[in-house]
């Protein structure tokens, strides 16, 4: 068949003398569809004035009817040829109306749009340009964080996800390092979000410096930021750039007049070697990072499979504990504590134990921290309290059980009801419950934490302050509430006899304790020796595997019958050391 | 009312590496920088250069000082900056110089032997004081050596 261009050209040009005599201007309308009444006239004009290109072609595809705008648009035999290509061949005219897209190397997109008429075809373009851009405008603002400018995660993930594509497997060519900041937080909360805006613009300019061309930066979330480096040779150039982040960021800025200092630590993922897609690399990055603000910030750390082994290990202890009081996998123990002066058994501390039947007998220090980190620590807490309570409560004398209470739990609104409820269920005089804190729990939210101290002590509960000695061992802790008893750290009372500052300082704070009306308890206690030590020093009680190991709440009965027969025994009159000896577990 | 200028004073260690005639060359290439940028934004003062330590005092506008600052951090010619003051003041120390370079009359001296003792916020204030006293000093100095 002769081409729809040549045929079509035929028709208009015979098509629009005619019409030019008859509606002056008008163009492109066949003789049989020449119609004088209104309605055409109307259509003919509103047709001739649409700045969409409107034509009606014959089932051949040669030109039937045309709007200015069509033969501006197609007119030409480039321009024919073109809306020819984008319809297709006619034995594919099937479908009742179709769509095809025309992009002009100017720029310029056309949309066409044929539908099917009794009469041939009509076919409409619209110019979608305008359309199209903005479009592509929200898809690249999607895709920028408006705070700095860099690329945002969705991007970032999508950059990265290209280049994974096109990496060779065999060596590495490119690095994720990820970027945290340090102390950001603080700064924001402390002088505003406009000030901390400013900063990050700042950060994220710092960042574009360090990095070569052909690298992308992204911001992924508040003060995390992310960078693919291309490149070797890796992973000596991934290094360079971390320890210029390093430096680069952690030093001063000055924003609005503020002086302010802040860090960066840096994680860093080789590629194609520590991830096979995009959530794998940017997670194995952020373990690394984690390392390095584990390993006291500032600093930068290279992924390695161990971290991710010991994330494993850690979520898998995390499933295990959520399920530990569920399953009543969860013990306390109890480790009596003797009256020096009296050398009566005035009370136990109660200590956790988890026996897990897959991994046996799993240490506190192993998953308190972890409990404490997920928030576990409220609830285990709660249980703590109120088995303490309950078991101390049937114990054969009314002695004393101390309980340590964690940071996190003071966090919580349910201490104070836990623990009323706890007494009141379990009948034990609050006297007899002692909390036993340490000094964290006074340094995040010093008022409210004290604000919880008072309510208990005003119930009649018992304070003390633990591991007294570590930390900071603030004097202003111990003024800043009442205090009952001081325990003092068992590194101190296990200090070798020629290490003369352990002893003194046992030595300062059973003296601390005495001017401020507070008994001061030595923990760890094992030998004779150390007994003779403290019992020198002043402290007023003690705690140890000396006195007792912890009991199990069946063997109390049983250990305070032996200590009451022992202690009436003629032989053991003379001396603390061996009642203490007599008493052992 | 206030002038809104402000004086930053900061110190940091060399990184530039190399014969003394290189760090020199270096160092006259920092201050030929410093003075063709601060003469377009009206920003002032000195750089010392003494025994691997810079010094340096800015005057201006808050906002010039800052971006002034910024390029200088980005600088990988050095490390380790304290910034020792950053504070509004009455007039400036150094009115007539871009980046007047001072102590060249003092080379063989140690004349920041001083710093790294100084810590905390009090004792930095104190030093920014104190470098900024020496380098008007030497400055002083060399100006009547030169008249």
């Amino acid at each position: 068949m002769a081409s729809v261009a040549e045929e079509r050209n035929a028709v208009a040009k015979d098509t629009s003398s005619a019409m030019q005599t008859a509606s002056g201007g008008a163009q492109g309308i066949s003789g049989d569809m020449r119609r004088t009444d209104g309605v055409a006239a109307v259509a003919l004009s509103a047709l001739n004035n649409l700045d969409r290109a409107v034509a009606v072609l014959d089932p051949e595809g040669r030109v039937l009817l045309e709007n200015p705008r069509f033969g501006e648009l197609f007119g030409s035999d480039a321009g024919s040829a073109e809306l020819r290509d984008c319809m297709g061949p006619a034995a594919a005219w099937t479908e009742r109306t179709w769509r095809c897209e025309i992009a002009r190397r100017d720029g310029r997109v056309f949309s066409i749009e044929t539908v099917r008429l009794p009469q041939g075809l009509l076919v409409t373009a619209e110019d979608i340009s305008e359309r199209l851009a903005e479009k592509t405008r929200a898809a690249e603002l999607a895709r920028i964080d408006p705070v700095t400018f860099l690329g945002n995660r969705p991007m970032f993930r999508e950059r990265l996800t290209e280049l994974l594509a096109t990496l060779e497997r065999s060596t590495d060519t490119a690095a994720v390092l990820t970027v945290d900041l340090d102390r950001f937080r603080v700064i924001n909360d402390s002088l505003g979000a406009s000030i901390g805006d400013a900063l990050l613009g700042v950060v994220a300019a710092r960042v574009r410096s360090a990095i070569r061309r052909g690298d992308t930066a992204a911001r992924l979330g508040a003060d995390e930021f992310a960078i693919i480096q291309l490149g070797q040779p890796q992973p000596q150039s991934a290094a360079a750039l971390a320890k210029r982040l390093v430096d680069l960021l952690g030093r001063s800025y000055i924003v609005e007049g503020h002086l302010i200092n802040i860090g960066a630590s840096v994680g860093i993922a080789l590629m194609p070697a520590d991830g096979g897609d995009s959530d794998q690399i940017l997670r194995n990055a952020d373990l690394a990072l984690r390392r390095a603000k584990q390993e006291g910030r500032g600093i930068y750390r290279f992924f390695e499979a161990a971290m991710d082994e010991q994330m494993q290990a850690r979520r898998g202890l995390e499933l295990d504990i959520r399920s530990a009081l569920a399953l009543g996998e969860l013990a306390l123990v109890y480790q009596p504590q003797l009256n020096l002066g009296s050398q009566r058994i005035t009370g136990f501390e109660a200590l956790l134990r988890w026996h897990n039947p897959k991994r046996g007998l799993v240490s506190p220090a192993d998953f308190v921290p972890l409990a404490e980190e997920i928030g576990l620590i409220v609830p285990i807490g709660e249980w703590v309290i109120r088995t303490a309570c309950h078991e101390a409560a049937g114990w054969p004398q009314p002695l004393g059980v101390a309980v340590n209470v964690s940071a996190v739990q003071f966090g919580s609104p349910n201490l104070v009801p836990t623990i009323l409820s706890a007494l009141a269920e379990s009948g034990l005089d609050p006297r007899r419950l002692e909390l036993e804190i340490t000094e964290s729990v006074l340094l995040g939210h010093h008022r409210s934490a004290l604000d919880v101290l008072h309510k208990v002590r005003e119930m009649g509960v018992r304070v003390s302050m633990d591991d007294f000695g570590t930390g900071y061992s603030s004097l202003s802790y111990l003024r800043s509430f009442p205090f009952d008893r001081i325990k003092i750290d068992q590194s101190f009372v296990r200090s070798r006899p020629d290490d003369p500052s352990g002893m003194a300082i046992v030595r300062a704070i059973a003296g601390l304790g005495r001017s401020l009306g507070m008994t001061t308890l030595a923990e760890g206690v094992e030998t004779e020796e150390q007994l003779a030590r403290i019992t020198a020093d002043g402290c007023t009680e003690v705690q140890g595997y000396l006195i007792a190991r912890p009991l199990p709440p069946e063997r109390i009965g049983e250990f305070l019958q032996s200590r009451m027969e022992s202690a009436t025994a003629p032989a053991t009159a003379q001396g603390g050391a061996a009642a203490a000896r007599s008493g052992r577990a | 009312m206030t002038s809104g200028l402000h004086r930053l004073v900061y110190y940091s260690r060399n990184r530039i590496t190399g014969t003394p005639a290189e760090v020199a060359a270096e160092v006259d290439a920092i201050l030929a920088s410093a003075q063709r940028n601060n003469s377009l934004i009206d920003v002032t003062g000195a750089l010392i250069f003494n025994a691997g330590i810079f010094a340096q005092v800015l005057e201006g506008a808050r906002r010039d000082i800052e971006v002034t600052f910024e390029r200088i951090q980005r600088d990988e010619r050095h490390g380790d900056v304290q910034v020792l003051a950053f504070e509004e003041v009455e007039s400036r120390g150094f009115p007539s110089w871009s980046m007047a370079f001072v102590g060249r009359s003092r080379e063989g001296q140690n004349l920041f032997a001083h710093i790294g003792e100084a810590t905390g916020f009090e004792a930095k204030r104190m030093e920014g004081g104190r470098i900024f006293r020496i380098m008007c000093a030497i400055a002083m100095e060399e100006e009547a050596r030169v008249v």
